[in-house]
């Protein structure tokens, strides 16, 4: 314990006021650790999820391409994938939650139509274009996961501080204050006493 | 901004099938990383897909800056659930929320 502290009074009334100040804010950040916690737990549970179809649709995407070059030859995918007019656009822009600056992802053209595409409508096979399909799926499921896991990396990263933050002053910077302020005041009480023992002293001579 | 695909030719080519056009083919660890960090510094890019596999094998502080950055956001995509994001939970928190 930090014991050098002056025993006087105006001490005290400064530390009483400090006090309070941090344990209005010690209030104010559990609320910001309980607000993130809350906002972590609804993205978590529709992350699980994303993720798991983000892994299913790119199964079914790999087979359908492996499908589409062993039926139709591995160069005629090839030349259609590189006759593609229109491509898909992303916007990332930022967003706050709490302090916490997480991208919000926007796509346009995600996923392309049979219209869309470079080869054609009778030019390409429904092999391909099936294969094109699955990946168009997994483009959309690709940029939603994305915007999913680096909020939720940002969210945990400022979880663990707040929480940091909140412990220390929970545990170390109030009852050291509370400390310091019970010593102060014990040391006035005591000298107070000597005081009026000292009056009395005197007046007996 | 663009979506960019890193990794073999066979990873990529299903991409370019669905149009997208910012393709990096790259067989060996070293080139892939190279081409990471530059696209770490690209304002065109706004997302990189990239084999999970192949980017569990980056180094260490790559890893750690393609997992900070927002733009572009780096995702890693594979057939294996990634643990990478449930350890960090767990780590965070104290509890294993992942269910």
């Amino acid at each position: 314990m930090a014991l050098d502290i002056q025993p006087t009074r105006s001490e005290l009334i400064n530390l009483k006021r400090r006090i309070k100040q941090t344990q209005n804010g010690y209030k104010l950040l559990k609320m910001k650790r309980d607000g993130l916690f809350h906002e972590f737990r609804i993205l978590l549970s529709k992350m699980v999820e994303a993720k798991r179809g983000l892994i299913d649709s790119y199964r079914l995407a790999k087979n359908q391409i492996a499908l589409a070059a062993a039926i139709e030859g591995g160069l005629s995918v090839q030349s259609a994938a590189l006759g593609n007019p229109v491509h898909p656009e992303v916007e990332v822009t930022r967003r706050n939650i709490m302090g916490v600056v997480v991208p919000e992802v926007k796509g346009t053209n995600l996923s392309l139509s049979l219209e869309q595409r470079g080869t054609g409508l009778i030019g390409g096979s429904a092999y391909i274009d099936e294969a094109a399909d699955g990946y168009g799926e997994l483009i959309v499921k690709i940029v939603k996961a994305a915007e999913m896991e680096s909020t939720l990396k940002r969210l945990l990263v400022e979880i663990e501080a707040t929480k940091r933050r909140v412990n220390a002053l929970e545990f170390k910077v109030i009852p050291e204050m509370e400390e310091a302020r019970d010593f102060i005041q014990l040391r006035l009480e005591e000298m107070e006493r000597e005081e009026t023992f000292r009056l009395k002293r005197f007046k007996n001579k | 901004m663009e979506i960019a695909v890193v990794g073999t030719s066979e990873f990529t080519l299903g991409f370019q099938l669905a149009g997208i056009s910012h393709v990096h083919n790259a067989s060996s660890d070293e080139e892939i990383s190279g081409i990471l960090r530059e696209l770490l510094n690209d304002k065109e890019v706004g997302i990189v897909v990239v084999d999970s596999e192949i980017l569990a094998r980056m180094p260490e502080r790559l890893r750690m800056r393609l997992s900070d950055s927002i733009s572009p956001t780096v995702l890693g995509i594979g057939t294996e659930e990634d643990t990478s994001l449930r350890e960090n939970i767990r780590k965070a928190i104290g509890v294993d929320l992942w269910k």
